[in-house]
């Protein structure tokens, strides 16, 4: 049986763990709430760029060079994956579920016979896939802190991607990612980033065609589609950064609220027994003067 | 007058966004000014300075875009500029250093940076189309 001290220590770290959780549940609060202003920020650009984009997708049949981004390389052996992570822990299942997910689509892939290459992106997924793939991985990104950098570094992994893409080494890239639906919910989302997926965009375009009149370009379509094609990998590279952000922040602060309230139950039960423990003890004590005195 | 609506919108945020009379955007192929009931138009933009005006033709803002695309239709115009500052905010002297630094360098990317810092150099001295 614990003695007093021991229960009372126990009691005292558990406090201060719950000190803890519930401060890191109060940052995270308010980083989310930054981070979601973000990811607001960006989605008229992002919006607006997609719009564009879905007007232009129809003019262009196939080509060589910038085009290819739109049209794919015509082949589908190679693969990228990018699972994008947190830098830290502390979020719940968070981290964990991006990676199992990615995990699991790079054997799916693999045994289709696919060729498949990783990009980490976040401190988490790439000490996780250095642990189980560590051959596959070509390019891992860290300490991104988009709140801060901003665009900045959602520029640089689209320029990677695009020059091992010009260079040939992938046909077709695929971000793994947790998608912000709410402060408490994440889901986690596959997208096809390179070659560009129209399919789910068609469907504005037509009601926009039929609605609208035909545009004049300038200097021409072709020429602005090849400014805008990888515009649009960093800005949905930039989207999915934010949206990752965002998400975990809500993560860690549903996963520190959950924290902070089994600690307070913990405290309550601890208390509990120690007060039992306690009375025990006097009882015990009790017992022993009594039959001391009876057995005089 | 009619007016027209403008957005002005960078990756990070919406920069502008009003009901006016009259703005000027730098097309890649020359400036496009843009009024009330313009045809559809959709273009690319080179470094240059997006000029906004009230409906009485007085300067409103005026921003440097480092490039970018701008829809166009008779209600709305849409600048998408990947970075947007106030001409207003932007430097001289700093401008000058970046342009220097930039011309001792070599490789494709710090061309562009030079042409985008000359550009915004520019956009500092001008005054063109500041009354219309």
């Amino acid at each position: 049986m614990p003695s007093l001290k021991d229960i009372k220590t126990q009691i005292n770290s558990v406090g201060s763990t719950k000190k803890i959780t519930s401060a890191m549940k109060m940052v995270a609060a308010s980083k989310l709430r930054r981070s979601q202003e973000k990811a607001e920020a960006a989605r008229p650009y992002s919006s607006r760029l997609e719009e564009m984009l879905s007007s232009l997708a129809s003019s262009a049949a196939s080509g060589e060079g910038i085009i290819k981004l739109l049209t794919g390389t015509g082949s589908d052996q190679n693969y990228v994956v990018v699972p994008v992570s947190a830098d830290r822990g502390l979020c719940g299942g968070f981290n964990s579920s991006i990676n199992r997910e990615t995990f699991k689509l790079v054997k799916s892939l693999e045994g289709n016979g696919k060729k498949v290459q990783l990009m980490a992106v976040g401190k988490k997924s790439r000490d996780f896939f250095n642990r189980v793939m560590k051959h596959q991985i070509i390019e891992s990104f860290v300490d991104l802190n988009v709140s801060s950098t901003g665009y900045e570094s959602a520029l640089n992994i689209s320029n990677k991607l695009q020059e091992l893409y010009f260079d040939g080494k992938f046909d077709k890239c695929i971000l793994v990612f947790n998608k912000f639906k709410s402060a408490i919910s994440q889901e986690v989302t596959q997208q096809q980033l390179i070659p560009l997926d129209v399919s789910n965009s068609e469907k504005e375009e037509e009601k926009e065609n039929s609605s609208n009149a035909i545009y004049d370009y300038e200097p021409d379509e072709e020429t602005i589609l090849k400014d805008l094609l990888p515009k649009n990998v960093s800005i949905q590279i930039f989207k999915v950064l934010l949206e990752s952000d965002a998400g975990e922040q809500g993560a860690r602060m549903a996963a520190m609220d959950n924290a902070t309230r089994n600690a307070g139950e913990m405290i309550d039960s601890l208390t509990l027994k120690y007060n039992r423990t306690r009375q025990a003890f006097i009882t015990k004590e009790l017992i022993e003067i009594i039959s001391g005195a009876e057995s005089i | 007058m009619a007016t027209i609506s403008f957005d002005l919108v960078s990756p990070e945020n919406l920069v502008f966004n009003d009901e006016v009379g009259t703005i000027i955007v730098p097309g890649k192929d020359g400036d496009l000014g843009i009024l009330p009931g313009h045809s559809k138009v959709m273009s690319s933009l080179r470094p240059g300075r997006v000029m906004v005006y009230s409906e009485d033709k007085n300067l409103i803002k005026s921003f440097f875009v480092s490039g970018g695309f701008a829809e166009i239709n008779p209600e709305k115009c849409i600048v998408l500029a990947e970075s947007v500052v106030e001409v207003n905010s932007l430097e001289k002297t700093s401008i000058e250093k970046e342009i220097q630094e930039l011309e001792n360098k070599e490789g494709k990317e710090s061309e562009e940076q030079l042409s985008v810092a000359k550009a915004k150099l520019e956009a500092i001295n001008v005054n063109y189309y500041d009354k219309i």
